[in-house]
């Protein structure tokens, strides 16, 4: 059975559109933090002239994932910018030249897993679904025989996954095929979702020229794009912490365009595709983004027309997005930018009415944990660090109390407890 | 910053719409209520224009009391001001604890009481615990506590659950409150208010809110498909208590009505699907749900079978309440480790069985009341017949006996279920056939209680006819007992007794010498029976006075069997009278 809820989608306004470009931002800020690691070495120091593709960053410890530049120009300053988890990052502050020097342009023709290792770390390819986790990692491991692309873009508001694989989906499939080849998979999914029948029609028509490549289509149930419920719902399966443990890659499929670049063209990741969305927005977008760049110039200057002020910016989807400043740097694992406005409806007291139960995909109880959050030994027992934070009690609750908040505190608290 | 967190999109249900949703569902019930209990008595002329609006006064009267107790209470004690004070009570609902109380009493409870008791029901109920969402017992139980306790009394001394047009046509309080004396019949427990569909659609006496079974199906079918309730509560409370009840009527040989009568009566439906349901008192997960809703059915059939209280909801919910907490404990381990779902599954269903098993057969030890209806002897040939009426059915037969044995044996009636059966097999010639050793006989197959009693039947009167002893004749049937001493007078002769006896086509009236406890002379006063000349004739007066020693041996008159049965007794009656006084 799979386990969510149908959610409405929002996603109509920003469906039939093209993808629109932003990629000329006077300046870039690249933050120095990776899978919220902020212990990163500097390679760069202000009035460096820096190539796109050049490391200005380098994660410490066992996994040296690169941070690049994404334009090329002098770093003017380091400075903190709001991020997509809600707090202030150290950034690097760059100034375009706009003559998008890149590093060594050499193309790669004939490629082993070795040499594929070595582009997706140095391109600095990583999960563009939202936890930015180094593809090259996944990769890593020795056997590999299931690829799991996910194309479901389970939450509402967001379309740019959508876009991009219909809009690229020759290029698209002809990377998985060329993963699957380098990596001896022999089968790989697309995730869709049912309901995303245009997409899927699209899809249909291309997919004859690879056998090894199928389509599964999904119910159209948030939160199934998790990737622990997307696992079990295609393959029947759990793990204990990451998919490779059952010989499963699944990437996103922004990830895997960008994969297709780096492979066929030796193209670091500089741009993604954001929606720009919102309940206030009239003609959302989805905008190919240069990555670094802030909200504020991307909405001045791709939405200027509609005069958006007074608003509530989200960094992400609106349920697991966080609430950010306007200034938020645009980074390759965001996907969406929220525009709302700024009612919310009053609370009332919780009544108990066990929907957040019922609602809830990893089977916690959230309203326990709301109650229990100073008794240490219950909220163990209630294992509140379980959550992964999908949203949905918050989104259920007829009381309009942030469950959710709740229970990540009760998680924090018992994170912060086991390091004690 | 904090209540700004969260999810940017929200479902659309909100805690307002889940309240107004149930005040919705509670409407009809309450024009019902309207209908049922002013209406239909103003129609028949038994109340005035005020009677007519009071069931509505009686619904709002204690809502509009617990809306007042709560806006001082915020006013007073929580301190809130102004537009403070509105959203607070606004958000509070208070209506609920007083608008249910006055669904769940009886219309006779005194109008000062139902006020006492939604203003408990509030503070007591809700309040103290912290208001709205934070009160472990369902408030306007509470409040029904409270009222029980306080009007005791008063509420069968008004009246009971009756309302005006009740009142007139119908003698015990609610239909389940003649099941405290044993099983019951279909006869004693549904016909008195007409039939099952009189209880399914709630013409029958009852609490203001609570008799329509209907509307409480309606209204939860409305609230679950509006997201109101936990479906799964009254669905296996309902259940359980059918399933249970079911069982126990299977057990005495009765049929579907018997069950569906339990669930349609006390209260059941609206305490179901209104009161057990209480967001805020009942469990938040599934598994706790399951076993809160089992629970309640298993309480409520051993309140309504072991206790001398007849409806059980009350109890039974409050009870309930109070273990939610560890409820929810079980509930939320059971979603990580299925033990802890198996365990309390299998110990319910283990529960139920033994509680339905015990009660079940629990009336069986009551089961053969004889009652002699005639014994007459002619030719050497006795013959008897008797009825005996167990819980399960009446079975009235015909015996023959000579000096030596049974000659024949014939079932005249028996409503068991299960009788049509027994009349399929040989089983009765089978008993007359082996009565040297009845004990062999094997009862039926599939109709083992059925046929088991038709057996005892026999036993018994072969016991009375050897034992030459009326084996039941102080418990005849209840016209025939209905014999007082209308007055005496002291004479110098002795003491006169007049006394009446409800008798074949009307009263008897005798006088009765009595002296130093022997009767001396009869005179009949009154009597209006056809029959009784047979009495002269037979000079059966004077047999009476002669057998007086051992009257139940003197025979009845061949041809005036009721009256010769009936004087006679009126004097054994009479006797037995003077000899309990002067012990």
């Amino acid at each position: 059975m799979s386990i969510g809820l149908k959610l409405s989608g929002y996603k109509k306004a920003a469906k039939d559109k093209l993808i629109s470009i932003y990629n000329k931002p006077k300046y870039v800020y690249i933050p120095l933090i990776n899978c919220n690691d902020v212990d990163i070495t500097v390679l760069v120091k202000k009035g460096d002239y820096v190539l796109k593709g050049a490391h200005v960053g380098k994660r410490k410890g066992k996994i040296k994932f690169p941070i690049i530049s994404t334009v090329s120009g002098t770093v003017i300053d380091f400075v903190n910018m709001p991020y997509l988890n809600g707090e202030e990052v150290k950034c690097v502050k760059i100034e375009n030249d706009f003559k998008e020097k890149s590093i060594e342009n050499k193309v790669v023709n004939k490629i082993d897993k070795k040499t594929f290792l070595n582009i997706l770390q140095d391109n600095s390819i990583l999960g563009m679904g939202g936890a930015g986790f180094p593809t090259y990692i996944k990769y890593s491991t020795e056997k590999i025989n299931k690829l799991l692309i996910n194309a479901v873009e389970c939450e509402p508001y967001i379309t740019a996954d959508y876009v991009l694989l219909k809009e690229h989906t020759e290029e698209i499939l002809e990377a998985i095929d060329m993963i699957m080849d380098i990596n001896k998979i022999d089968e790989a999914f697309i995730a869709v979702k049912k309901t995303n029948i245009e997409l899927l029609k699209v899809l249909n028509n291309y997919i004859g020229t690879y056998l090894k490549i199928k389509i599964k289509e999904v119910p159209n149930l948030y939160p199934i794009g998790w990737e622990r419920s997307l696992i079990k719902e295609i393959y029947n399966t759990s793990y204990d912490k990451f998919p490779t443990e059952k010989n499963i890659v699944v990437n996103n499929v922004s990830t895997i365009f960008a994969i297709y670049e780096a492979l066929k063209y030796n193209k670091p990741l500089t741009e993604r595709v954001v929606t720009f969305t919102g309940n206030i927005v009239k003609k959302p977008k989805n905008i190919l983004v240069k990555v670094g760049s802030t909200a504020t110039d991307v909405i001045k200057e791709m939405l200027g027309k509609e005069k958006l002020k007074d608003f509530n910016l989200i960094a992400g989807g609106p349920m697991m997005g966080t609430l950010s400043d306007n200034d938020l740097v645009i980074t390759s694992n965001l996907t969406c930018v929220l525009i709302m406005d700024k009612q919310f409806e009053r609370g009332t007291e919780c009544m108990k009415c066990g929907k957040c139960v019922d609602v809830c995909p990893v089977k916690l109880t959230p309203v326990l944990i709301k109650n229990s959050l100073n008794n240490m030994e219950r909220l163990k027992e209630l294992q509140a660090d379980r959550c992964m934070e999908c949203g949905l009690c918050s989104y259920i609750c007829p009381a309009k109390l942030p469950i959710r908040e709740y229970v990540k505190e009760a998680k924090d608290k018992i994170k912060r407890g086991e390091e004690v | 910053m904090k209540e700004l967190k969260g999810t940017y999109i929200k479902d659309d249900n909100s805690t307002y719409k889940m309240m107004n949703n149930l005040l919705l569902a509670l409407i009809p019930i309450i024009l019902f209520s309207f209908y049922k209990n002013g209406y239909i008595p103003y129609a028949q002329n038994k109340t005035n224009i005020t009677g007519l609006f009071y069931p509505l006064m009686f619904i709002i009267i204690p809502a509009f009391t617990s809306y007042l107790t709560e806006l001082l209470w915020h006013l007073f004690v929580l301190k809130k001001r102004g537009r403070e004070l509105l959203i607070s009570v606004k958000s509070s609902f208070s209506i609920f604890p007083g608008l249910f109380l006055g669904l769940i009493l009886s219309m006779n409870t005194p109008i000062s009481v139902l006020i006492l008791g939604s203003i408990f029901a509030t503070i007591v109920g809700k309040m103290i615990f912290g208001g709205f969402g934070r009160n472990i017992l369902n408030p306007a139980l509470v409040g029904m506590l409270f009222v029980v306790i306080l009007s005791a009394l008063n509420l069968t001394n008004s009246g009971g659950y009756l309302n005006p047009s009740e009142i007139d046509s119908l003698a015990g309080a609610t239909p389940l409150s003649n099941v405290v004396n044993g099983i019951g019949s279909y006869t004693a427990l549904v016909k008195p208010y007409g039939n099952l569909w009189d209880f399914f659609l709630g013409s029958i006496p009852g609490s203001m809110g609570e008799t329509s079974a209907l509307l409480c199906i309606l209204g939860f079918i409305f609230l679950t498909v509006k997201k109101v309730i936990k479906p799964i509560i009254p669905v296996l409370y309902i259940s359980t208590v059918f399933i249970s009840t079911f069982a126990i009527g299977f057990i005495n040989g009765l049929g579907i009505w018997y069950p569906l009568f339990q669930v349609l009566s006390g209260g059941l439906m609206f305490g179901a699907v209104f009161m057990a349901t209480d967001p805020v008192t009942s469990p938040v997960t599934r598994v706790g749900q399951i076993i809160y809703g089992v629970s309640l059915g298993i309480l409520t059939v051993i309140i309504r079978y072991l206790t001398p209280f007849p409806e059980g909801i009350l109890v039974s919910i409050l009870i309930m309440n109070m273990l939610v907490f560890i409820l929810d404990r079980i509930g939320f381990k059971s979603r990580f480790k299925r033990i802890y779902t198996v365990i309390p599954i299998v110990s319910l269903i283990g529960l139920l069985s033994i509680t339905t098993l015990y009660i079940g057969n629990s009336f069986d030890n009551d089961l053969e009341k004889l009652t002699v209806l005639s014994k007459e002897t002619s030719n050497e040939i006795t013959t008897y017949v008797v009825e005996v009426s167990g819980y399960s059915s009446v079975i009235k037969a015909e015996i023959k006996l000579n000096s030596t044995e049974v000659v024949s044996y014939t079932i005249l009636e028996d409503d068991d279920n299960f009788y049509p059966r027994v009349k399929q097999t040989d089983f009765v010639n089978d008993l007359v056939e082996n009565q040297a050793n009845l004990n062999d006989v094997d009862t039926v197959a599939g109709a083992t209680i059925s046929s088991q009693a038709i057996k005892n039947l026999l036993i018994n009167v072969i016991n009375d006819y050897t034992n030459g002893e009326g084996y039941n004749y102080s418990k005849v049937t209840d016209e025939e007992t209905d014999f007082v001493i209308e007055s005496t007078e002291e004479t110098a002769y002795g003491t006169i007794y007049n006394v009446k006896k409800n008798s074949y086509g009307g009263d008897l009236r005798l006088a009765v010498l009595v002296s130093d406890g022997i009767i001396v002379n009869i005179d009949v006063i009154e009597q209006n029976d056809s029959r009784f000349d047979e009495i002269y004739n037979n000079d059966y007066l004077n047999q009476i006075i002669d057998n007086q020693y051992d009257l139940v041996a003197l025979d009845t008159i061949g041809g005036a069997t009721e009256s010769s049965s009936n004087l006679k007794q009126a004097v054994i009656d009479l006797l037995s009278s003077i000899g309990d006084n002067d012990e």
